[in-house]
Order: C-alpha cells, then structure tokens, then sequence
C-alpha cells in the first residue's frame, strides 16, 4: 500500500500527444477513478503507471520509489484488463497463483494466499476450470483475484467491467469497492461509463483530449463542473454562452441566445460585458409562473414518459433545450411551456 | 436445418479426395510392404520370405537408418530454435520488420536441390566462409563443414531451406497469443524468460509440434540435401533406398527400406502426438 505521485506525465505516440503534462496525487487507499471519452490518454496513464509504457517526459512515484525505469515485472502495481488477459492453458487456480509463482512466495503461503481469495472472490469449486470454461462473470473474479493475491502496493483498472451485462455490472463494481475498501489498496480504476465512475470513486479525474478537465469527488465533479466538457460528459445539460449585462455581487445578468437570465455566480469571476459560459441540469427546471424568475417560455417538441419522470425536448426563442419533470402531467408534443430555474443551479464555466 | 446427421450421399461426396488417397497410396504402401517380403516380386519369384530383411539388416543399412534419424530429428529441433526468436521478433514488429519478413520468405522459392548448391559455395572446403574466415586470421586451415562426418552441413542446409515454411507455422501461432495475455503475465512479475517459458513457448506447442514433425518427414526422406552435402558415409536412407533399387536392382529390398521410412515416420509422429497429449495433460 503506497501512494502514487505522477509529475509533469507526458506520453506521445508519433505526432499524437495522448498524455499532455499530467499532474496527480493519490492517497495511501484512495479509490481513484480516471473518466473520459475514448482517446482521451486515462488507458495510456494506467499503462504507463503500470509500466507498459515509458513516459516521454514526466515522472511516476511510488511512494518515495521513482518508477520510470522500472519494469512492469517489478512493480507492485496489479491489473485488471478488459479482456481479463486470464492465461487460456491455465485453470483457474494456476492462473490465480501465478503471480505468487513469479515472485517465489513460499508454497504455504501461496496455498493459504490463494484459499482465502478463491472464498473472497466466490470461487470455490472451480479450481480445476479452464478460463474456456467460465461464464464472464467468473473469468472477471478470476482476473480479480489474480490481481489482488499479490497483494500489490496499487490495483489498477482498466474497464474491468465493459464485458459484463448491466446487471452484473452494477453487482460487480460494489463487490470490487468494498474488497478495496477492506484490503485498504490504492486503487486507479479507468472507465468511460459516468454512472460507474459516480458510484464507485473517492475522486474522479475528467479527463479530455489528453488533459485533466477537472479533479473532484462526485458530488463536486457532478454538481459543480467548471468547464463545458465535464458538464456535458457527465450526465445531462444544457450549456449555453452569454453576455453579461451587469454584476452585482456574485449574481450576474446574462443576455443568453434564449432570452435574459441571472445566475448567482459563487466565484465572481466574471466582469461585466464578458462572454461567458454555463450550464445547468435538466432535472433543475421546474414548471413555474410565467413571471417568475429565470422563467423560460419554451414550446414541448417531444416528450418521453419515463415512468419516474417525463424527459422534456423543449426549444425556447430557437434554443434546444432538455429537462426533466415530475411524472404528474402528461404533456402533449407541440405545447407550450414555461420553465423555471434557480439561479444558484446555473454553473458558470471557465470553457 | 435440424437434421445434420451424415447421410451417405456425404461420403460419396468425399470419394474424390478421400477415394484418390486410399487408390494410390494405400494400394502403394501395402505393395511395398508385401514386397518387403517377397509378395508381388518384380523380379518373379512371388514367396513370403524374410530374406530381404535378413539383407537390409546389415550395418550399412542400418547405419544408414540412424543417419536419416539423426537428421530429421536434430534437423526439426534446429529449425524450430532457430526460427523461433525470428517469428518473436516479426511478431513485435521494430524496425526492418517488413524488409526482414520478404527476406527470410526467399528460401521458400528455391527448390531443395538448388538451395544445396547455393549452400556449398558458402561453406564448402574451399568455400566462402572459410575463405574469409582465414583472410581474417581466424582459422589456419579450413573447416570441414561440407560433407562432414556428422551432417551438420545438412543440418545446416536443411534448416536455411525450412527456416521460412517453420516461419509461417510459428507467426500463425503467435498471432494467436493476445498481447494482454503477455502484459498480464509481466504484470504479475514474469520476467522476460519466465513470459517466454509460460507463456509463448505453451501457448503455442501445437505449432511447435506440427513444426517439428513436418519438419522431420521432409529431412528423414530427404534425398537432394544429403547427397550433395552428407557425408561420404552412411548416405541417407532415401539414396541408399534409391541406389538398392536402380543400381543394384533389388526392388524388394529397396521396398524394406521403404517400410522402414514409412514404419519411422508414423512411429516419429505417434511419440509426437503423445508428447502433446502430455503436455496438455501436465498443464
């Protein structure tokens, strides 16, 4: 169990930058999640955490252990691949012990090593089966197990779960939290599923284009994103880019292409006559008064009845815009609509 | 269709291939082996005898026997080693990978005989290599590399004429080995060997062994390679086989002979076939 420390990570592919000056610290136990789109470098940081990769520039900490030149073979940092990556003419529990064999573990302590693991993962009574042999599910505990047996200073992962169907996913990323959690392991968990990353992580990394977007736990990667992309890539909003007519304290009056709008900006960056972007959730407008504030006079392009809630198509002054209401009404395509948001739901953006 | 059960219009179907292999070659291998013992003689006196046996089993013959063992085994290992690094190397790709791959791919489109030629102006006694390698001070004499007591000329050749046929075998098979097996396994600590000996070289066995026992039938027969490049005693079991029949004119012995390349060969591929039962059962 360690901390990892990245510095200045830069790992270029040809003329391609996929990792552009990273900078990251995880705690001794943190359960941290890298969240993106594909290509946009979280793979390339684990593998190159991992070892697989040499930076082009920048540095991996383990602990106080610069890793740079360290081979994959001898760093304590275990991986879950996508694929699982399980050795096809290896059962179950050679596949298990294999990292045990490599490191020379005496015989005992790999046998007790590996009972308590095959029971941790759920796995007895399949000792003798060839990966071939293995629904999904128990070739993701295989990997799992593989992985943790060693006990390794960090457990990574890289969408350990995308092979799996809904239901098992959901199952499995709560069962892979609470073992991090017992074992204490520092954990780096990669994935493109906003959900997975939400539920599962002590902070999450935005990351975009090679670049870090935005640090933060969910609450605040969710609630409050600062740029565009984050605000767009996890869950749903509407983003939109104004000019601000006047500031008074922390609360600015926007011109958006929508019509006129305040938002109760908490950092007060921004200046009167400045363009400025922001966003808000769909599930934070409300039905309201045509005269109430923020009232957005919109018409129902298209509605979908969720059964918890109604998702709304609305176009307000030419605007496409989304939101989420109670399931109370039932709306009709083609209506009109006045929608209402709090000011201090609007985000005001830095991109 | 719900009914794939095999109805006989499927082995007529397979008559033309299946039917061509038992005519000709089941009707060739049962004459030879009747000849072996004086059935269906040639040269007219029909009777079952063990005389030609009684013959063949003279020391030259049998130390011709060994001769072509020694090679087809000694030249199946070899080739296997030796190719396998290169179909390693051609996997991971780095550079010169393409201009390697059409280089090694030459041998495959020189025919045997031609391949031995070309192989004896290089290391023949007064040869290429031993040319340069005394210029460069390094030998007194020449070496005897061609028409050694031992082979190793046709070692040798044989592995430079197979070494892009065994090529083809061995990249299919690793191309079969994913590269997140290989990761895995380096992950978990396996060093640059301990990948090698888990995880490639078990991994791809059933090309190592095809490899090996094609390998071995093409030298253990071989017939051009050892007669230009052997040594001058024992010739290979193939010559000895030839000149029995035509210069000696002992069709019947020379037919024992046969019996035994063919008896070797299958014996050769059952203990192959065994040894990869056995592999997959240790593991």
């Amino acid at each position: 169990m360690s901390n990892l420390r990245i510095v200045n990570l830069t790992k270029r592919f040809d003329d391609v930058v996929a990792v552009d000056r990273i900078n990251l610290d995880v705690a001794e136990g943190e359960f941290l999640t890298l969240l993106g789109p594909s290509g946009c470098g979280k793979t390339t940081t684990l593998r190159t955490v991992a070892g697989f990769y040499q930076p082009d520039d920048g540095e991996v900490w383990f602990g106080d252990k610069l890793m740079n030149n360290v081979p994959p073979n001898k760093r304590l940092a275990s991986m879950c691949f996508q694929s699982y990556a399980l050795f096809p003419h290896m059962n179950v529990v050679e596949n298990i012990s294999f990292g045990l064999r490599m490191r020379k573990v005496p015989l005992p302590e790999q046998k007790k090593r590996i009972s308590e693991v095959m029971s941790m993962v759920d796995l007895e009574g399949l000792e003798k089966r060839k990966p071939g042999q293995l629904s999904g599910g128990q070739q993701q505990r295989v990997a799992l197990a593989r992985a943790i047996v060693t006990q390794p200073d960090i457990l990574l992962f890289d969408e350990p779960l995308s092979n799996l169907d809904a239901k098992l996913r959901v199952q499995v990323r709560v069962e892979i939290r609470e073992m991090q959690k017992r074992l204490g392991i520092t954990a780096i968990y990669v994935t493109h599923d906003q959900d997975e990353a939400l539920a599962i992580s002590d902070r999450i990394v935005v990351m975009h284009q090679g670049r870090i977007e935005q640090i933060g736990d969910p609450h605040s990667i969710y609630l409050h994103p600062q740029t565009s992309f984050v605000a767009g890539f996890i869950g749903l909003a509407n983003i939109f880019e104004g000019r601000v007519v006047s500031r008074e304290n922390k609360r600015l009056v926007v011109d958006a292409p929508f019509g006129r709008i305040t938002i109760f900006d908490e950092n007060a960056l921004s200046a009167s006559g400045e363009m400025v972007k922001f966003s808000w959730r769909p599930e934070d407008m409300v039905v309201s008064a045509p005269d109430a504030p923020n009232a957005i006079k919109a018409t129902i392009l298209h509605s979908i009845f969720m059964g918890r809630a109604t998702d709304l198509f609305i176009d307000a002054a030419g605007q496409r815009m989304r939101a989420v209401t109670g399931n109370a009404t039932k709306y009709e395509d083609g209506s009109a609509i006045v929608l209402g948001i709090d000011e201090k739901s609007i985000r005001v953006l830095r991109r | 269709m719900k009914d794939d059960s095999i109805t006989p219009i499927h082995y007529v179907m397979l008559l033309p291939g299946v039917g061509f292999i038992v005519l000709f070659l089941g009707s060739s291998i049962f004459l030879t082996v009747a000849q072996s013992f004086g059935l269906f003689s040639i040269s007219g006196h029909s009777r079952f005898t063990f005389d030609n046996w009684k013959v063949i089993a003279a020391q030259e013959s049998l130390d011709s026997v060994f001769f072509s063992l020694k090679m087809g085994i000694l030249s199946s290992i070899g080739t296997v080693l030796v190719t396998f690094p290169v179909a390693l190397f051609l996997r991971k790709g780095g550079a010169g990978k393409g201009f390697l791959g059409s280089l090694i791919k030459i041998p495959l489109f020189i025919p045997a005989l031609v391949a031995a030629f070309l192989i004896v102006n290089l290391i023949s006694y007064h040869g290429i290599v031993n040319e340069l390698l005394m210029k460069l001070g390094l030998l007194k004499e020449p070496l005897r590399m061609l028409n050694d007591k031992f082979g190793w000329g046709v070692i040798v050749i044989q592995i430079w004429k197979n070494l892009p046929f065994v090529l083809l075998i061995l990249m299919a098979s690793l191309a079969s080995v994913r590269d997140d097996t290989v990761d895995a396994a380096r992950n978990l600590g396996a060093g640059m060997w301990q990948v090698l000996f888990k995880i490639y070289i078990p991994l791809t066995m059933p090309g190592i062994l095809v490899s090996m026992i094609l390998m071995f039938i093409k030298a253990f027969g071989d017939f051009p390679i050892t007669s230009i490049a052997g040594p001058p005693y024992p010739s290979s079991i193939a010559f000895r086989m030839h000149a029995t029949a035509t210069l000696y004119q002992e069709w019947d012995q020379a037919a024992v002979l046969g019996v035994i390349i063919i008896g070797s060969a299958l014996f050769v591929i059952w203990a192959y076939s065994r040894l990869a039962d056995l592999i997959k059962g240790g593991e």
